[in-house]
């Protein structure tokens, strides 16, 4: 659990930490892989949403170098399938996500992100 | 040129049956027309459909189907069923040469004893069917329905009202529902881990029917819980995202989280995508038009309360053993949760993306204006069906999202009242649910 494509919309959303929020940094991560099913269709209509630069940053901090730094201009069923590994089938069991900004640290237990913020964090 | 389909329902959630009918077409993209006499009290209905596969996609999809059948004739009595048969010969004569068949004779409200069901058969004799007759292994199945009053409640011998029944269907067997035993698969006493607010299994499925959940479809619950609604949405093939503002719910006791050792029992670990603690009203996620589906039972404060980042009132002194630091938490009053509901969902989902969730609501004060208000520019009402326990009741709300005009995300701070369509005050009755939940829905005098 936390796959990349959830990494890739989760940002810090503290008081004010408005600027570099985004990617949270990986911290002390435990990384499991597992298959998960092949929607290309899914893929296709997903990419518009993905910040390509900072998936790629996190799948390279996990060791997966297979990303190229642009999105192509021919999509492919190779790409496709690259990208479905690196977006659904990489998971951060244990860990944490940091502020690059704030530093506020999101603790990863069993797979589960806390995103909680503490009270003088919210407006 | 639409032909038409005699169509069984299971007798439940009436409400909830021509929403789940028009979702599952538009989720397909066919047409269907329902006759203006539609009466969800009786239990069979002639639907038209263009063809005969659409008829089948209904039968796998809808819950509340429990058959389908190639329409050939109706009747308040034999007399007049028997003319319509004849008149439907077209349909029926390519079967006459060498077709295997079975006869089925039902009553619904009252069995059809035996003796009454052989002579029933003998009457279509006129059909002259010379295929082999096959108990077990029929080409096609032709069956023929009796529907009965309901006679609850007056004194009467077993079979006094054989042969009286109010209208009898006639036709050939398309497909046996085959979603109907859903319910029993993802029935609530059977699931690795589930809560005291569970959805039960039938409404989650509908639920999930509503959402237009399919292959490559992305949907979110942001009051999770114990998970109930991820698992119909998945079954259907949606990858689903859940989030909840108390993370225990999800976690369950033991160190693999509940919500994943359901997921397992059912199959479906792979499309549940994540599951991420944080207050919706205070939500990470980075921007919107992300999900194809919303769909949530919000916590209306009887069993579970309705929760969000804060404070009440400030606590004097302080708690040393905030270890680890559990944030406070403020109760979150149902209509306002349910105005913030819709506008995060037109932020949150992407265009003709549909918000689902149930609306708790006082059954002698509900008005439509209740719903109506809740909407904002660019969301639309698309079902709104009732679940009624007497005093209250809970509707399933389905809101779509119209516009492709990309609005911000909301602030959550409208706390500024209900404001009915000509701008004038108006309290809905789910409004402080809860109170008047617990004060047994007597009207304040």
């Amino acid at each position: 659990m936390v796959r990349l494509i959830t990494h890739n919309l989760l940002a810090c959303h503290a008081k004010g930490c408005t600027t570099n929020n985004f990617p949270l940094q990986i911290k002390d991560a435990q990384l499991a892989l597992r298959e998960a099913e092949f929607n290309p269709d899914f893929l296709r209509g997903f990419i518009p949403r993905i910040e390509w630069a900072a998936l790629v940053s996190a799948a390279r901090q996990l060791g997966d170098e297979s990303l190229p730094n642009e999105v192509p201009e021919m999509i492919d069923d190779d790409f496709l399938r690259g990208l479905h590994h690196v977006l659904l089938e990489i998971h951060i069991d244990e860990g944490a996500m940091v502020c690059p900004n704030c530093g506020h640290v999101y603790p990863i237990s069993s797979g589960i992100p806390n995103m909680l913020l503490a009270e003088h964090e919210i407006g | 040129m639409k032909d038409q389909y005699l169509f069984i329902f299971a007798q439940a959630h009436d409400d909830f049956r021509v929403p789940e009918l028009y979702s599952v077409a538009e989720l397909y993209g066919f047409d269907l027309v329902i006759p203006e006499d539609f009466d969800v009290a009786r239990p069979f209905a002639v639907l038209e459909l263009e063809k005969e596969e659409h008829a089948r996609l209904l039968a796998r999809r809808c819950v509340l189907i429990r058959s389908v059948y190639e329409f050939y004739a109706r009747g308040s009595n034999y007399e007049e069923l028997h003319v319509g048969n004849r008149a439907a010969r077209p349909k029926w004569e390519k079967y006459i040469p060498d077709t295997s068949f079975k006869f089925v004779v039902n009553g619904y409200n009252q069995s059809v004893p035996q003796h009454r069901q052989k002579q029933v058969i003998e009457h279509f004799s006129y059909m002259d069917f010379l295929g082999k007759i096959d108990m077990k292994t029929p080409e096609i199945i032709l069956g023929c329905f009796e529907e009965y009053r309901d006679t609850t409640g007056s004194i009467r011998q077993k079979h006094d009202d054989d042969g009286n029944f109010r209208e009898v269907f006639f036709g050939r067997l398309v497909e046996e529902g085959s979603a109907r035993p859903l319910v029993g698969k993802f029935n609530v006493k059977k699931r690795a881990y589930f809560g005291n607010t569970s959805m039960e299994a039938e409404v989650s499925l509908l639920m999930a029917n509503q959402t237009l959940a399919a292959p490559g479809k992305l949907i979110y619950d942001p009051f999770v819980g114990t998970g109930s609604m991820l698992y119909t949405a998945a079954h259907f093939g949606a990858l689903v995202f859940g989030s909840d503002i108390d993370g225990r719910q999800m976690r369950g006791k033991e160190s693999r989280p509940g919500i994943i050792r359901a997921a397992i029992q059912y199959g479906v670990q792979q499309r549940v995508l994540d599951l991420c603690t944080f207050d919706v009203t205070h939500n990470p996620l980075r921007c919107g038009g992300i999900f194809d589906a919303i769909v949530t039972d919000p916590p209306y404060g009887v069993r579970a309360g309705a929760k969000r980042l804060g404070r009440k009132k400030r606590r004097i002194g302080s708690r040393p053993d905030d270890q680890p630091y559990i944030p406070p938490t403020k109760p979150y009053e149902l209509s306002a949760l349910a105005r913030d509901l819709v506008l995060l969902a037109r932020y949150l989902l992407k265009p003709q993306g549909r918000l689902v969730f149930f609306l708790p609501t006082v059954t002698e004060e509900y008005q439509e204006i209740d719903i109506q208000m809740m909407l904002c520019d660019g969301m639309e009402v698309a079902a709104n069906s009732l679940q009624d326990f007497g005093a209250w009741g809970r509707r399933l709300v389905t809101i779509r999202r119209t516009t492709t005009f990309n609005y911000s995300s909301p602030t959550f701070d409208a706390d500024g009242g209900d404001l009915g369509v000509n701008g004038e005050e108006h309290a809905p009755a789910h409004r402080d649910f809860r109170e008047k939940y617990f004060q047994g829905f007597k009207r304040e005098l």
